[in-house]
């Protein structure tokens, strides 16, 4: 041990009578910047309490919120779909779309991959419908749900357009009759 | 002075660096199956004692209290009795002490695997194994504190300071965070209900980070960095000051685990700010760690065991910046939910809990078996391996983190949430797990090369069980000498009183937090629509919990429009004054479940959904990564442990009614088969005590409490739709209504019926819900909420709200239309 005795920058350092198991402590300040830095913290916490509470200031979260929500609101109008454009969609580009929607909002977990249906929701693919047979009644059975029934309200979650198309591709599927197809429900439509 | 000759107790340490390695390795090993599982949900096996919600507590478990456990006994046992020059106080506590703390992991592994939880973070724990855990920590803090009193130095050395506290810390905080209700053996009840149990719960969770991951890590530090390094600790004042205000500090923090939750304001402010004042604390350790390599910075090329220190404090020194960043409220929305705060943990625990263990081992295991490392190539290749691991952890997950909250607060041009269903945003990080998966087997991959590497050093060697010293008495060195010796100089050679004022320090800021939360009403507003569970909810509540569901499920909409927008309302406080435990949850892997009963919700999934869903996740969603819980279909609930758990609740103040225990099986019946004939509808058959039945109740309990249905024209179940109403036209009645309508009516619909501002003229002919005497008696009886008609059901009885209806169409209608 001896020949590896500490080298002590005597110009910095003042070492201390510590010996703890062979480990000395020297006697350095803590470097300043670390001290300033939590004087600062402090400054800000003091800061922090003011603008929240003491001078009341800032905003609580409920409030946070109503503002916020305020501005989005009023950043986004939602756009509801005229009464004149209710009808369905027969453009191939709008149908793929459909289906694309079909597939990323989930729709086959409780319609099936192909409208055939399945232990939740009713088939797609026959002509018995039980919420209407029209596009207003399709439309709005997607829009707004029927959630005691298990269908889920979409119109917080996409746009009156892509209800649209999503609804014109479920009508094609009309009479596809796929594989494993779930048996009538409904009235029928012709 | 004449030397006492003792020996130091090196068994005890040897063992405890066994045990360190051995759970180290199995505690990674479970890390990465808890990895798999979340890029490939098959490697769930299908199992329920292997299924993510049951495999991830008993990782952080195994990886905090198993492997950093023991390697802080190790460290401790070995530095403390060659620092206070002493064999330990007694064999026999030491011996307890071991034996004990290796039950309690094979406990803890076979319980979680059973499925038996509390669902507390961190204290997942049963109550036979907290009361173990109490016990056997005593016994270590006996240990400690008899060792220092029979001790041969003058001065306590730093190392012993952190030591001490983290007896204590650990020890307020298990014991203030486990009281619970036993109901049996295997289950209990947080005796803390909603925010007062989060509140707890985060002060214990985030000190557990404090005392059980880095006050015991620094006194490690200050005694084998110095050692390893042979340089002098750089500054004794940093030592003093560093210490008392991080100890300090701490206690206060835990609220920033709670930001932008149902808590009150003040508790979330204290966890901020407290948060960002141990930025200087924390750094004063990482600072005193090295510069006492100055000087010493060649010697870091060549040892493996410096190497890992440097790594191990600059971890440190990175993730007690970035921790009181992640507590700022703006940036906390970032983080909170998301994988940010598991790359957080994994930096603190891959870099600095492992780096120091990794390095402490390099160090010890030759010195204890008086030998040299086998391979100092080896343990270099051990330091790349377990650097890049931590770099090719930490990065993916970073990524995946602020990947997946700009999708989930990404908006249409519509405005409408860019990802509304939730899985996109999953499987868009899915990628990252990936990755993750490769860290987590170049760590492990380490750590073997580390066993080989110490298990040949410590064949070549062997270890004096009993190793022989000598060192003079301790002569009590009296009063203090003002002239020479500051106060704290002279309370270091007190250990007890050190002692109480370490204790002091650490219970103020738990104090100052929980108390009011328990005992200041206002703290947490009650709201009275908020029901306590049936016994069919509480069952599948419990099921909930014993399942870890919480692991990937938050129960807390925070006050942001994109959560609102997907989950529904936000949370507000009073919702939870049930929830024993609450189940907020950190990490929203699934969905956030809050608002899942919710009618007409976002959120909500009917009966045959979930059925369906429970059975199997991937049939509904291809790219689901949940396990399938099969076994819910075939599983009953112990319907004898029902009233008993109701009484339980009473006894926590949960309004049950008096003997309500007596009829609670009847209403578990009831309501299970209304769920029962519901599936049914859909084709479904089960027994109404399935496991299934009550999941679901619970589902469909989810926030509906306070739920404000989104619109009018979805048909929501339960409201009160009359057929054929009879307009009452007797002067009696007419009076009645006339007398409510002022009193209630007038404040929207003014005193003549006229309407005011934007609500509707009830004298004109203009009738937005339809003037037939069924339309207006639905439109007062249900309201129409989304344009601030109040529905009066629950407070008006049929007659009234007949008689109201009358009035408004026979006297107002009439009069003024004229």
């Amino acid at each position: 041990m001896a020949k590896e005795n500490y080298q002590i920058d005597k110009h910095e350092d003042n070492i201390t009578e510590h010996d703890y198991d062979g480990i000395k402590e020297l006697d350095n300040p803590p470097p300043r910047w670390i001290m300033a830095l939590f004087y600062i913290t402090i400054g800000f916490s003091i800061i922090y309490g003011a603008y929240y509470f003491w001078l009341g200031v800032g905003d609580h979260q409920d409030a946070e919120y109503a503002k916020k929500s305020q501005r989005h609101d009023e950043k986004y109008q939602m756009v509801s779909l005229s009464a004149a454009d209710l009808a369905w969609l027969t453009d191939d580009t709008s149908l793929q779309e459909g289906k694309t929607i079909y597939n990323e909002m989930n729709c086959f977990a409780c319609h099936g991959m192909n409208g055939e249906g399945n232990a939740i929701g009713p088939n797609l693919t026959d002509k018995y419908w039980l919420n209407g047979c029209d596009f207003e009644s399709i439309f709005n059975i997607i829009k707004n749900g029927n959630p005691a029934k298990g269908m889920t309200a979409f119109k917080g979650q996409i746009s009156d357009e892509k209800i649209q198309k999503v609804a014109s591709y479920v009508h094609t599927l009309k009479g596809t009759s796929p594989a494993n197809a779930k048996e009538a429900q409904g009235e029928a439509c012709e | 002075m004449e030397n006492q000759k003792f020996y130091y107790d090196n068994k005890t340490v040897k063992l405890f660096i066994l045990a360190t390695i051995i759970w180290g390795v199995v505690g990674i090993l479970v890390g990465i199956l808890a990895a798999l599982q979340l890029a490939f949900p098959a490697f769930n096996f299908g199992l329920e004692y292997t299924t993510f919600g049951r495999i991830r507590p008993l990782h952080t478990n195994a990886i905090i209290f198993a492997f950093v456990g023991n390697a802080i006994f190790a460290g401790v046992y070995y530095s403390m009795q060659k620092l206070l020059k002493t064999r330990m106080f007694s064999d026999r506590l030491s011996k307890i002490n071991f034996w004990g703390w290796q039950l309690i992991i094979v406990l803890a592994a076979v319980t979680f695997v059973l499925g038996i939880s509390t669902a507390k973070e961190y204290a997942e724990l049963e109550w036979p194994i907290d009361i173990l855990i109490a016990v056997v920590w005593v016994i270590f803090g006996w240990n400690m504190i008899g060792t220092i009193l029979k001790r041969r130095v003058q001065h306590i050395y730093a190392a012993i300071w952190w030591y001490i506290a983290t007896f204590i810390g650990v020890a307020i905080l298990h014991v203030v965070n486990s009281f619970e209700l036993p109901i049996s053996l295997t289950k209990s009840y947080s005796i803390y209900a909603g925010a007062q149990d989060a509140v707890v719960q985060w002060w214990y969770g985030h000190n557990a980070v404090a005392f059980f991951l880095t006050t015991p890590f620094l006194g490690l530090m200050y005694y084998y960095l110095p050692k390893a390094a042979n340089r002098p600790i750089y500054s004794y004042k940093l030592s003093i000051i560093h210490f008392w205000s991080l100890i300090f500090l701490y206690m206060w923090a835990g609220p920033h685990h709670l930001l932008y939750q149902a808590l009150p304001e003040w508790a979330q402010a204290l966890g901020v700010t407290f948060s960002i004042m141990l930025i200087a604390p924390s750094w004063g350790g990482m600072i005193n760690g090295l510069l006492t390599l100055r000087g010493a910075w060649d010697k870091v090329r060549d040892s493996a065991a410096l190497k890992f220190f440097v790594v191990a404090v600059t971890a440190y020194g990175m993730s007690t910046f970035e921790g009181p960043m992640m507590s700022l409220k703006s940036v906390n929305q970032i983080t909170h939910f998301t994988d940010w705060t598991i790359a957080h943990v994994h930096i603190g625990g891959m870099g600095w809990n492992g780096g120091l263990v990794f390095g402490m081992l390099y160090w010890l295991i030759p010195k204890l078996f008086k030998t040299k490392l086998f391979s100092e190539k080896l343990a270099n290749i051990h330091f790349w391996m377990s650097t890049l691991a931590i770099l090719i952890y930490a990065i993916p997950l970073y990524w995946s983190a602020v990947t997946q909250w700009l999708m989930w607060r990404e908006y249409t041009p519509e405005g409408y949430l860019a990802y509304p269903n939730f899985l996109e945003t999953l499987t868009q990080i899915l990628p990252m797990y990936t990755v993750r998966i490769l860290a987590g087997v170049l760590f492990l991959g380490g750590f073997l090369v580390m066993s080989f590497n110490l298990f040949k050093t410590m064949t070549t060697g062997k270890v004096e069980d009993n190793e022989a010293a000598e060192a003079p008495a301790l002569v009590p060195a009296g009063p203090r000498n003002p002239v020479q010796e500051t106060v704290h100089r002279w309370m270091e050679r007190k250990g007890v009183r050190f002692s109480v004022w370490v204790f002091i320090a650490l219970v103020i800021g738990g104090a100052v937090e929980i108390i009011p939360m328990i005992f200041i009403k206002s703290n947490v507003p009650t709201i009275d629509s908020v029901k306590p569970y049936t016994p069919l909810e509480l069952e599948g509540r419990d099921i909930y919990i014993s399942e870890g569901c919480y692991v990937c499920h938050s129960q807390m909409v925070r006050p942001f429009r994109w959560e609102t927008d997907r989950y529904g309302e936000y949370s507000k406080i009073g919702e939870f004054v049930y929830d024993h435990p609450y189940q907020w949850g950190s990490r929203r892997t699934g969905p956030d479940l809050g608002r899942a009963g919710v009618v007409g919700g976002p959120m909500y999934k009917n009966a045959a959904w979930h059925y369906n869903h429970f059975l199997d996740p991937q049939k509904m969603n291809e790219q689901s990564i949940m396990p399938n819980y099969a076994w819910f279909a075939e599983k009953d609930v112990n319907l004898e442990m029902t009233p008993k758990k109701i009484r339980a609740m009473q006894t926590l103040g949960v309004p049950y009614e008096e003997g309500y225990d007596q009829k609670a099986i009847d209403d578990y019946m009831i309501q299970a088969k209304l769920i029962v004939d519901d599936l049914k509808a859909s084709g479904i058959e089960i027994e109404p005590t399935k496991q299934m039945v009550a999941m679901i109740a619970y589902m469909h309990k989810l926030g509906k409490d306070i739920s404000v249905p989104g619109d009018s024209e979805t048909t929501t179940s339960g409201e009160a739709i009359k057929e054929n109403v009879e307009l009452l036209s007797s002067q009696a009645d007419l009076d009645a209504a006339k007398q409510i309508f002022q009193t209630t009516c007038i404040v929207c619909h003014g005193s003549d019926g006229k309407g005011i501002a934007t609500f509707p003229s009830l004298v004109d002919d203009e009738w937005i819900n339809g003037n037939q005497p069924e339309q207006v008696y639905t439109s007062i009886a249900n309201g129409n909420v989304a344009k601030g008609m109040i529905a009066y059901k629950n407070q008006y009885n049929e007659e009234q709200i007949t008689q109201l209806a009358s009035y408004i169409l026979l006297v107002l209608n009439n009069e003024n239309s004229k």
